[in-house]
Order: structure tokens, then C-alpha cells, then sequence
């Protein structure tokens, strides 16, 4: 004990922790500006042991692979990034010069036949060519590939017309009829009692008038459209064909709160346009931006194997028990394992950018999706006792992750429902669309908390006593959640925290339910809201309590129910962001948030009535999970029963 | 350097340390005994900050145990100290005196000296492809590269060769020499016996025997004496019947007061004492019996298998 005053000393030269510098001087501390040295001083101290464990965890696992496994590695991503450079350069055209056409330059339609990418243009005095043509005349020989080409030749001239249509100064002239195609919510297009193939007008009526698409049509009045125009009622043009004066009607970003972008420049590897001829309009399937952005995803998937197993590596027999000893913080350790994954995924996202012409807002969209798979992968590490259950976890993860974030970008020019997925951004930053803020921050926002807060959660176990133990994954995921509890407030932050899954999930429930009946998807989303809540406001109470970091007692339990409650309803204002991107004008939208008081008008006044059923039912599972598991689950069952009857009342309430 | 007081640790029901009370004093060998099951590896990780005490507290070196302060002046040696394989001994070093802000030249110096003392030769071999024992000098070394006050080394010499054995407990033995403060856990009490100044005899997590070799032994141990007699001799109420021991008979007793009843029996049936001998109870032997004496405290049978 007498060295004690000179240990600290010793310390403080080191000037590595904020205990070392208070302890040496706190006159320092008690100013601001000693605070700040402080402070500077903790986190360069970090970052300095972040920067090490980085440097080591790359150096290590340089040395676990083979020359001829980083060889094999470089050349698949060089070709990977050469294929999608030559998909974005020319298109993706497997079918490129296909068809040879005996032409002469001087002709008319050597122009139609110069660019279009299927047919090459050959003089006429080559006789390998499958057809020859001569001023009007073309001459097709009998056989099928001939046949072919002529019908290429007619679609490329066709093409090749229209585009110099686009080109005229008048427009209306040009394109005396215009059919714009847009995609309409089906419980708008639909009315009850009609069919969608019967359709209830016949393309007699006039469109034009207000035309509330969405709740953000184009107020010029003059766009036509096929499809209903129900939602407004103030057109009963059912099928019509509509036109006008300037009835020049381009889908543009900013005409359709679904989406039905303009495809700019690249439309013609996107899928076709939504407007023009008749002859030239195909629905507005991003196919190509589509394979463009998965390529994103595909990197991913490999670099979350590695992650995972150093994570697993460092538990299996204890291996990782030094680093926690050392003078380093667990965060730290973390951090510095995983920054050089991350960075290896940023990096490749900016390659696969370049080369396939995504910006900025392409590669920010990604960054979180990487951020997901590799906070997902961690926690399944921390959670997983053996390399096989961390094979499960990884697989679970790429498929999952890849679901999720690949299946609604395909609807991206179908229903804002897509922007769950940041790779919609991807896809429309692709098309050459502007990205509204609001959009990016709905659709890059919860997966970019959801994964820091699982960071935090795998970090919380990331220490001695569960890092090294083999509990079932159901316990570790308590322990996770206990990790986080340190006191009754502890409870109400976790509320708060679990809010990016819920929101998650619940987006999910709707993007997986909206291809059903509306009558059927409402009563199941309100269902689906109710499970998903309740487990988010009580699963911690339960963990606390197993884990005795509370007394067993009635106050306690209506204390930690009221206050995750709160937390809950409070983080739950975080979900009006859902305003900025037109969720709540679907029905399904409206069925899983405004019952939850958020945004919508004619619920302001129910403002403090999901406060109190927050605190209401998780005060019921509190009270069950003082009790043990199956009390927990009896209360929970409850507890969800009683949100779903509040559900259905204030949508009845709210019509 | 080390104070802990009422230090309890449960994992759920089960209580792995009891309520443990003790304290270590500068530049000395502190040994913890007991056999598997019985805390000392808890106690040792709550010491080093590894395992958060239930109740109880501990100071060490002036710090609470998760105090990063503290762990920069302490070398921990775990029970298992698995490394990382694909490192050389000499790169795994370097990593390590990095993490604890000891610069390069310093610290190549330093694991020089230390891996020559424990006669390991190859430095930049990968430690995948080392012995045992090998693996076990360079976690030695790991545990002093940055020069810590305290070192708390959990079986040290566990599952090595004797030869082994030998270097690592004459290595302890010089680190006290040097002014370091060791605190070790064994369940091979003659490792315990041949280094520790002082000692703590766990058993199901609680202490029922502590101080010196000597004071304990005094204590707690017994002396038997066997006499060696020329007659035989049956028992009576002070000493056991004799039994033959080739041409002599020879008797066991706990005190020199039935000795010298013996000798009188001996020589009233016209015999003599030919020889006496003594056996002074081993730490093992104390242990045993202490072990056995010791009331249950606790449901461990068959709880969370942490010693």
C-alpha cells in the first residue's frame, strides 16, 4: 500500500486514462479547458488503441490467407468490376451485332441500323449478311434467323423514329397522344365491387381536370393517365386515355408520391419508358439498375465471413481473454476489429460505384447496409458457441439481409413501401432521380441505428463473463439486453433503443402483407404491430428480472412497465419520419402508424392515449415477468391482446 | 498492493467465492490453494478485473480492479492462455507492449532478456507449430512486457513437464527476488510449498486456512510418530497394539506423551524402543483433512463448474 501515491504517477506518464489525469491533477479538471484536455486526451487514447487493434486484426488475418487465395480474390473482383463497367458502357447486350445487314451508307435507314446495338451494318456487296436493304425495298431470306433480323430491323428503325421525335422542338406535334403510365395504390384503382381486368370505363373518358395521383398529382391538369383515378373522385375516367392541349406527359421524380421516376438518359437499359408512343411504353422495371445495385450486396456476403469468424475466434477457447486484460476498452477492441471490414466494404462500394456510375448518394445508402450485415454478424458471433452455429448465423444473416434489402428495391417504381431498403436509393440514384433527404434519411435511418445499437448490445457482452460461456443463444440475448441495464432508467433508454427494429419489423410486416387484400392486411398489420411493440417494450423487464438486477416486487415491476413505457412512446416520435416519405397515404401505412398517435392530424388529440397504453401494457408484462417465464408469457399474450383492441378502436375512431 | 474484503462472486445460485477476506503485501509470493472448483480462478480474475464481485472489494495496487489504471502496472497469466497461432513469439510481443504504450526498443529489449531467461529459442517461429511449453514461456513473457507490479498467474505450471515446471517456478522465484509481487493459484501443493511466502487455502469458495507454510502446518497439521519397538505389544488404553515391521514391531502415535508410554510397556516386557520416526504433515495432507472437515457452505455440487 505504500507505493500506491508513485503507481499513480507512473500511471498518469503513461497519460493513457481520465482516472490517471484526475488523480494528478484537479485543479485541471475543475476548469473547462481541463476538461476539454481531457477529453481530448481520452479519445486519442482510444483511437490510438483502435488504430492498433485495426493494424493487428489486418496484419493477423493477411497472415491466415495464401498468396494464391488474395491472387484468386483480386482477379474475381477485377473482373466483377469490369463486367459491371461493361454493363453501364454499353448495356447489358449479350446480344451485341447479331444480326448483319447488307446496307448502303447513303441509305435512309443506315442511321437506325448504325445504332442500334443488335444489328452491325455490312455493304451490300457482302453476301454474309442475314438481310439486304435497298433504298425501301428489304430482302429477307427464308430461314429463321433472317426472319429475326428483319423483325430487329423494324423495332430498331421503330426506335430509331421515335427517337428522333424526342428530338422535335414541338412536342405536341410530335406526340399528338401520349399514354403516360403510372402505378397506383390497388385500394385506390380498385373500387369496391369492380375488377381489375374489367376495368369500368372503356377509354371513353376524358381525362384531365384534377388529377390527384397519390395526394401529389401534377396540377397542371393536363396529364392523362391510364388506370383509375378513384382516390380523388373527381374524375370518373376509369380506363380513360387521357389528353390535352399539351398533353406531354413525362412521369417525372416529382409527379408521383409512388415513385413512377423518370428514368433520364439510361432508360433504354432500364426496362423501357413509362411514356411516349403507345408502341414504346413497358412498365417501369428497373431490371438493370436492379442487377447493378445487387452487386453491391454481393461483396458483403464474403466479407462478413471473415468478420464473423475473427469475432467467434477471439471466444473460442478463451483466445480473447489477453485483449480484455489489457488497458484497452472493450468498445475499442470492438471498434478496431471491426474497422477493417468496414473499410474494406466502403472501399468496394466505392469501386462498384465508379464503375457503375452510382454517386455519392449510392455509395451513402450502402455504407449502412454493410453497417447492418457486419453488426448483425457480430452479435451472432458474440452469441454463437462454435463455428457451426456461426455458419447458421452468417447464412441467416446474407440471406435475411440480402431479402430484405434486395426484394423492395425491385417495387421501387411501385410503392414508397420500397424505400425500407436503402438499395431503392441505390437503384434510383442509378436512374439518374434526385433523392429528397427525407427519403434517404426514412430509408438509410433505422438500419443505420439499428446497427450501432446492435454494436452496443454485442459490445455489452463483449467481456469476460459472456464472452466465454456456452449458454443457448435465447440466453445470451438476455445477457445482451442485461448488459445494458444498470438501473430503472436503463429500462426506458432500452424502450427507446429498440425502436429501429420495431420500426424494422413492422415495415417489413407491411411490405410482406400489402400483396393482400386490404380487409385482410389491416386486421394482420395491427396484429403483427402489437407483437412486435409488446416484445420490444418487455423483453429487457424479463432480462432484469432473471438476471436479479431488480427486486421481484409489484412497485418495482409498475415502476420499470411506466418508465419503458415512456421510453418507448417517446422514441416512438422518431417514426413521423414516415410523413416525409408518404407512408401514411397507404392504408397499411396508416393501419401501423397511426395508431401509435404519430403525425396524423386527426389523431393529435389522442397524444397522451399511447402513452398510457404503453405504460398500461408493459406495467401487464412487468408484472408477468417478475413472476418467470411463463407468467411473462401468459402477460404478454394479454398485453398484446389489450393493444390490439386499442389498435382497432382507434382505427375505427380515425375511420 | 492487494486488499480484499467480504469478496463474494455468484454465478445465479451458485457461489463461486464466499466472502473472502485477505491481503497481499509488496514483493511477496501469495499463493492461492485449492482444488478445482474451489474459486481461486475467480478470485483471481475479480482481482484482475476480468469478473465483477457480487459484493465484496478489492483493491489492487491502489485501483478498483476495472480501473485501466491498474491494468497497465499488472501481468495477468491465465489458467489457458491460448495465443494467437499464425503470430511469431516475437510479433505477439510487440502487439502487446503496443497496446500497453511500451515503445518498440524498450520492448524488444525487455522480451529478449525475458525469453532468454526462460530459454526459448525461437522467436519468430509461428507459435502454432511450439510445444506446449513453449506457448506457455511466451505467455510468461506476454505477462511482463510492461514491466507490471503485480503479477497474478492462474497455475502456471499446469500440465507442463517437470523440466518445465522447474523453470517456471524458479522463474517466480526470481521475479520476487526482483521486487515483483506474485499472487498464484495451484492446485499442486508442492508447487505452492516449494515458492509462496504466504498462502490461502480454498475450498468451495471460501478461505479455512491462511498464513505461512510453517503457521499453517503448525496449526492445522499433525506429527505422527512411528516407534519402532523390540517386543511386541498389545494395545492398551494409552497407545494401539504394535505390528510387525520385519524383525521389529512398530506403533503409530500423534504425541511424545504415548512415546514414552510405549518405551516404558517396551522395556517392562524386557524390550526397548529401536528407533522413533516422524512424519510432518504436508500442506496436501492439511488440505485434505481440512477439506474434509470443512462444513458444506454451499449447494456447489454439481453448480457452475468455475474454480
Amino acid at each position: 500500500m505504500t507505493d500506491r501515491p508513485s503507481q499513480r504517477q507512473d500511471s498518469t506518464a503513461n497519460g493513457s486514462t481520465a482516472n490517471d489525469s484526475t488523480a494528478n491533477g484537479s485543479t485541471a479538471n475543475d476548469s473547462a479547458g481541463g476538461r476539454v484536455s481531457g477529453l481530448r486526451t481520452r479519445l486519442a487514447a482510444h483511437l490510438r488503441a483502435i488504430a492498433r487493434i485495426a493494424q493487428w486484426e489486418v496484419s493477423r488475418s493477411a497472415g491466415t490467407v495464401d498468396r494464391k487465395t488474395i491472387a484468386l480474390g483480386l482477379i474475381g473482383a477485377l473482373v466483377a468490376v469490369a463486367i459491371a463497367a461493361g454493363a453501364v458502357g454499353s448495356g447489358v447486350a449479350i446480344d451485341q451485332d447479331l444480326y448483319r445487314v447488307g446496307i448502303d451508307s447513303d441509305s435512309a435507314y443506315y442511321d437506325a441500323v448504325e445504332q442500334s446495338s443488335v444489328l452491325e451494318p455490312r455493304p451490300l456487296s457482302d453476301p454474309n449478311v442475314e438481310i439486304v436493304v435497298s433504298n425501301t425495298h428489304v430482302s429477307v431470306k427464308e430461314t429463321q434467323t433472317s426472319r429475326a433480323a428483319y423483325q430487329a430491323f423494324r423495332e430498331a428503325v421503330q426506335s430509331y423514329n421515335e427517337r428522333q421525335m424526342a428530338r422535335e422542338p414541338n412536342q405536341s406535334a410530335a406526340f399528338p397522344v401520349v399514354v403516360d403510365l403510372q402505378y397506383r395504390e390497388r385500394g385506390a384503382l380498385v373500387p369496391p365491387g369492380s375488377r381489375v381486368d374489367g376495368g369500368s370505363g372503356d377509354g371513353t373518358g376524358v381525362g384531365g381536370g384534377s388529377d390527384a395521383v397519390g395526394g401529389s398529382g401534377d396540377s397542371s391538369g393536363t396529364t392523362g393517365t391510364v388506370g383509375t383515378d378513384s382516390s380523388s373522385g373527381a374524375s370518373d375516367g376509369d380506363g380513360s386515355v387521357g389528353s390535352g392541349a399539351d398533353s406531354t406527359a413525362v412521369a417525372s421524380a416529382d409527379d408521383s408520391s409512388l415513385g413512377a421516376s423518370s428514368l433520364g438518359g439510361m432508360a433504354g437499359i432500364f426496362g423501357g419508358d413509362t411514356s411516349g408512343s403507345p408502341a414504346s411504353i413497358s412498365p417501369p422495371f428497373p431490371f438493370a439498375s436492379l442487377v447493378l445495385a445487387f452487386a453491391f450486396l454481393v461483396p458483403m456476403n464474403f466479407v462478413i465471413q471473415a468478420y464473423g469468424s475473427s469475432i467467434l475466434n477471439e471466444r473460442v477457447n478463451r483466445r480473447g481473454e489477453l485483449l480484455l486484460v489489457a488497458p484497452i476498452a472493450p468498445g475499442d477492441i470492438v471498434a478496431g476489429k471491426t474497422l477493417p471490414y468496414l473499410a474494406g466494404m466502403v472501399g468496394i462500394t466505392v469501386v462498384i460505384a465508379a464503375a457503375i456510375g452510382g454517386g455519392p448518394v449510392s455509395v451513402a445508402a450502402v455504407i449502412p447496409i454493410g453497417l447492418l450485415f457486419l453488426s448483425s454478424t457480430f452479435v451472432g458471433a458474440m452469441f454463437a458457441r462454435s463455428f457451426k452455429e456461426l455458419t447458421f448465423v452468417t447464412v441467416t444473416v446474407s440471406v435475411f439481409l440480402t431479402t430484405y434489402t434486395f426484394v423492395p428495391a425491385i417495387f421501387t417504381n411501385v410503392t414508397p413501401i420500397a424505400l425500407i431498403s436503402p438499395l431503392t436509393l441505390v437503384v434510383r440514384d442509378l436512374g439518374g432521380d434526385a433523392i429528397p433527404l427525407g427519403d434517404f434519411a426514412f430509408s438509410v435511418g433505422p438500419i443505420l441505428v439499428a446497427a450501432l445499437v446492435l454494436f452496443l448490445l454485442g459490445t455489452g457482452v463483449y467481456r469476460e463473463e459472456d464472452m466465454f460461456t456456452q449458454r443457448s443463444v435465447p440466453l445470451k440475448f438476455l445477457d445482451a439486453l442485461d448488459s445494458r441495464i444498470s438501473r430503472p432508467r436503463s429500462i426506458a433508454t432500452l424502450s427507446a433503443l429498440s425502436i429501429p427494429f420495431v420500426f424494422i419489423a413492422e415495415l417489413l410486416a407491411i411490405a410482406v402483407l400489402f400483396v393482400l387484400p386490404v380487409d385482410v392486411t389491416v386486421p394482420l398489420v395491427l396484429v403483427a404491430v402489437a407483437i412486435v411493440e409488446e416484445l420490444a417494450k418487455s423483453m429487457h423487464i424479463y432480462a432484469a428480472f432473471e438476471k436479479a438486477r431488480f427486486a421481484r416486487t409489484v412497485r418495482v415491476s409498475l415502476l420499470l412497465g411506466g418508465l419503458s413505457g415512456l421510453g418507448f412512446f417517446l422514441g416512438e416520435k422518431f417514426t413521423a419520419i414516415v410523413q416525409l416519405v408518404g407512408l401514411p397515404s397507404l392504408t397499411l401505412g396508416q393501419a401501423a402508424f397511426a395508431p401509435s398517435g404519430i403525425g396524423i392530424a386527426t389523431a393529435a388529440g389522442l397524444l397522451v392515449a399511447p402513452l398510457v397504453l404503453h405504460a398500461v401494457t408493459a406495467s401487464v408484462t412487468a408484472l408477468g415477468a417478475r413472476q418467470g417465464k411463463s407468467a411473462y408469457g401468459l402477460a404478454l399474450v394479454g398485453a398484446i391482446g389489450i393493444h390490439v383492441v386499442y389498435n382497432m378502436q382507434v382505427v375505427n375512431a380515425l375511420g | 498492493m492487494i486488499t480484499v474484503e467480504n469478496l463474494r462472486k455468484t454465478y445465479g445460485d451458485f457461489p463461486a467465492v464466499v466472502g473472502s477476506d485477505f491481503s497481499v503485501e509488496s514483493g511477496e509470493v501469495f499463493g492461492i490453494v485449492g482444488p478445482n472448483g474451489a474459486g481461486k480462478t475467480t478470485t483471481l480474475k475479480m482481482l484482475a478485473g476480468l469478473v465483477e464481485p457480487t459484493s465484496g472489494t478489492a483493491e489492487v495496487l491502489g485501483f478498483d480492479p476495472e480501473d485501466p489504471a491498474m491494468r497497465r502496472k499488472l501481468g495477468f497469466l491465465p489458467e489457458e492462455s491460448p495465443l494467437y497461432e499464425d503470430m511469431t513469439p516475437r510479433s505477439y510481443l510487440r502487439f502487446f507492449a503496443d497496446l500497453y504504450d511500451v515503445p518498440r526498443d524498450v520492448a524488444d529489449e525487455r522480451t529478449d532478456e525475458v525469453l532468454d531467461r526462460l530459454d526459448l529459442e525461437y522467436r519468430d517461429r509461428r507459435i502454432g507449430d511450439m510445444s506446449k511449453g513453449m506457448k506457455r514461456k511466451v505467455a510468461i513473457a506476454r505477462s511482463l512486457v510492461n514491466d507490471p507490479d503485480l503479477l497474478i498467474y492462474d497455475e502456471p505450471a499446469s500440465g507442463l513437464d517437470p523440466l518445465t515446471t522447474n523453470v517456471v517456478l524458479e522463474f517466480v522465484r526470481e521475479l520476487r527476488d526482483e521486487g515483483k509481487t506474485v499472487v498464484f493459484s495451484a492446485h499442486n501443493l508442492f508447487h505452492v510449498e516449494s515458492v509462496c511466502d504466504r498462502v490461502v487455502i480454498l475450498n468451495r469458495g471460501e478461505i479455512i486456512a491462511r498464513g505461512t507454510v510453517p503457521e499453517i502446518r503448525a496449526e492445522h497439521g499433525e506429527t505422527t510418530y512411528h516407534v519402532y519397538t523390540t517386543v511386541e505389544l498389545s494395545a492398551t488404553d494409552g497407545f494401539p497394539a504394535t505390528e510387525p515391521e520385519g524383525d521389529r514391531f512398530v506403533a503409530e502415535v500423534a504425541d511424545m506423551a504415548t512415546v514414552e508410554e510405549i518405551r516404558e510397556a517396551a522395556e517392562s516386557a524386557g524390550g526397548r524402543v529401536a528407533d522413533i520416526r516422524t512424519d510432518e504433515a504436508s500442506l496436501e495432507d492439511i488440505f485434505l483433512r481440512l477439506a474434509r472437515e470443512s462444513p458444506t457452505t454451499s449447494a456447489a455440487e454439481g453448480g457452475r463448474g468455475r474454480s
